[in-house]
């Protein structure tokens, strides 16, 4: 039988069992390498087994008591937290992203306009007014239409919408009708235009004079309309100015 | 559990340990300064994953498992491996100077240990050291059974060597 120095490892360590341990034993028995590989092994682990253990740091168990005291006051709070980083990093996120504005700006002008009563801060049919209004908050609106079409300008406020960020919200109603135009507070990853149907309204957001601004009614021809009357008054005059009486019909 | 309640068991539990970790540490990074490192790291990861840990079983040989993994994870992510290197034979054909390793002082053969690549010197610490089966090791180690035994065989003929070459 050839030699298996592993087997003789194995040997040394009790490792083998039955024929194996049997094979090994009477091939070592015969063999004069393998015993001496034996024999050093076991002088070897006799050696390894009497070495002293490495000397302990002096203060290393009040320095791992420590250490797991300090980790019990944050790790729950952190732990606690995460969820809370986590939607806030979603909402700074979602914030620039068109169709969650979009989606924002719907729920929003459903929530006012499903009120009993408008929830107005400022009632003004005359733009000039209301854009005094918004321009004393820090707001500056574009130049506004007193109406477009059956609807007629009646007022405004501010709305904070889920992303935390807070818009001037303008209201425009007819008898039968509502639409808002939002300008919101911070950026949009958009081109220069943009339009879709969220929670049952139509929306369109615009870029006009640096600003992103959101209309949002039942129709999606009022709503274009709407924004085609704002980008060619805003053209023509700049972004604020006297206000046209009124855009035409949609 | 309440947390005072697991706390106190994990200290009952992890205190007693601080000795063979450590030792088992610096035997594995070869200074106190990241043996100590890795002994605090292996404490907090522990205490993180108390919940996983049945009492009455070994205590140690948990707590060596995650110290081997983090070590191992370490490694990795530094891009070096634990070593392993090709051993092409298996150990002088004679015996080395065995009566005078036998009796010659604890730095020496401390120092051959150290020369050894990690991945065989943690098998052969935890075996001739700290005495685990060869079983027991392949589950802290999670290699197979004859990885542990191959690697406890190359570890002791790198050291039958490294011993044999002393100069008499």
């Amino acid at each position: 039988m050839s030699c298996e120095p592993e087997r003789v490892t194995a040997l040394v360590d009790g490792a083998l069992e039955g024929e194996e341990r049997a094979r090994i034993e009477a091939h070592v028995a015969r063999c004069e390498v393998c015993r001496v590989q034996a024999a050093d092994e076991r002088a070897l682990r006799a050696r390894l087994r009497a070495l002293p253990a490495p000397e302990v740091p002096f203060g290393l168990e009040q320095r791992v008591r420590a250490k797991l005291r300090r980790r019990h006051r944050w790790p729950g709070t952190v732990r606690a937290l995460l969820p809370l980083a986590a939607v806030l990093v979603l909402a700074l996120w979602a914030r620039g992203y068109a169709p969650f504005v979009a989606w924002e700006l719907s729920r929003d002008h459903d929530h006012c306009f499903g009120r009993p009563r408008l929830p107005a801060q400022v009632w003004a049919s005359e733009p000039d007014l209301l854009i005094a209004w918004f321009d004393g908050k820090g707001d500056r609106l574009p130049l506004l239409p007193s109406t477009a079409g059956r609807l007629a300008l009646v007022g405004g406020r501010h709305c904070w919408l889920p992303d935390a960020s807070r818009a001037a919200h303008v209201y425009y109603t007819s008898d039968d009708q509502q639409l808002s135009v939002f300008v919101v507070s911070h950026g949009v990853r958009m081109d220069d235009d943009f339009a879709t149907s969220s929670g049952g309204n139509a929306v369109a957001l615009v870029r006009l004079g640096g600003r992103v601004v959101g209309v949002v009614g039942e129709d999606h021809g009022d709503v274009s309309a709407f924004v085609t009357g704002l980008r060619t008054s805003v053209a023509a005059l700049g972004t604020q100015g006297p206000a046209p009486a009124s855009l035409p019909a949609s | 559990m309440n947390r005072d309640k697991s706390d106190e068991a994990f200290e009952a539990e992890i205190l007693p340990q601080l000795r063979p970790l450590f030792g088992m540490a610096y035997r594995l990074t070869g200074n106190a300064h990241d043996a100590e490192d890795l002994v605090q790291e292996t404490m907090l990861r522990a205490h993180r994953s108390f919940d996983r840990y049945r009492p009455g079983t070994n205590a140690r040989a948990w707590f060596f498992t995650i110290l081997h993994r983090l070590r191992t994870d370490a490694l990795r992510r530094r891009g070096r491996r634990p070593e392993t290197v090709e051993l092409l034979d298996d150990g002088p054909p004679v015996a080395p100077a065995h009566e005078a390793a036998l009796t010659s002082g604890h730095e020496e053969i401390a120092r051959a240990l150290a020369g050894l690549p990690e991945s065989f010197r943690a098998a052969v610490v935890l075996r001739d050291v700290e005495e685990y089966s060869y079983a027991e090791i392949a589950k802290m180690l999670d290699v197979p059974v004859g990885t542990v035994m191959s690697r406890i065989h190359r570890g002791r003929a790198l050291l039958r060597k490294a011993l044999g070459r002393r100069p008499e």
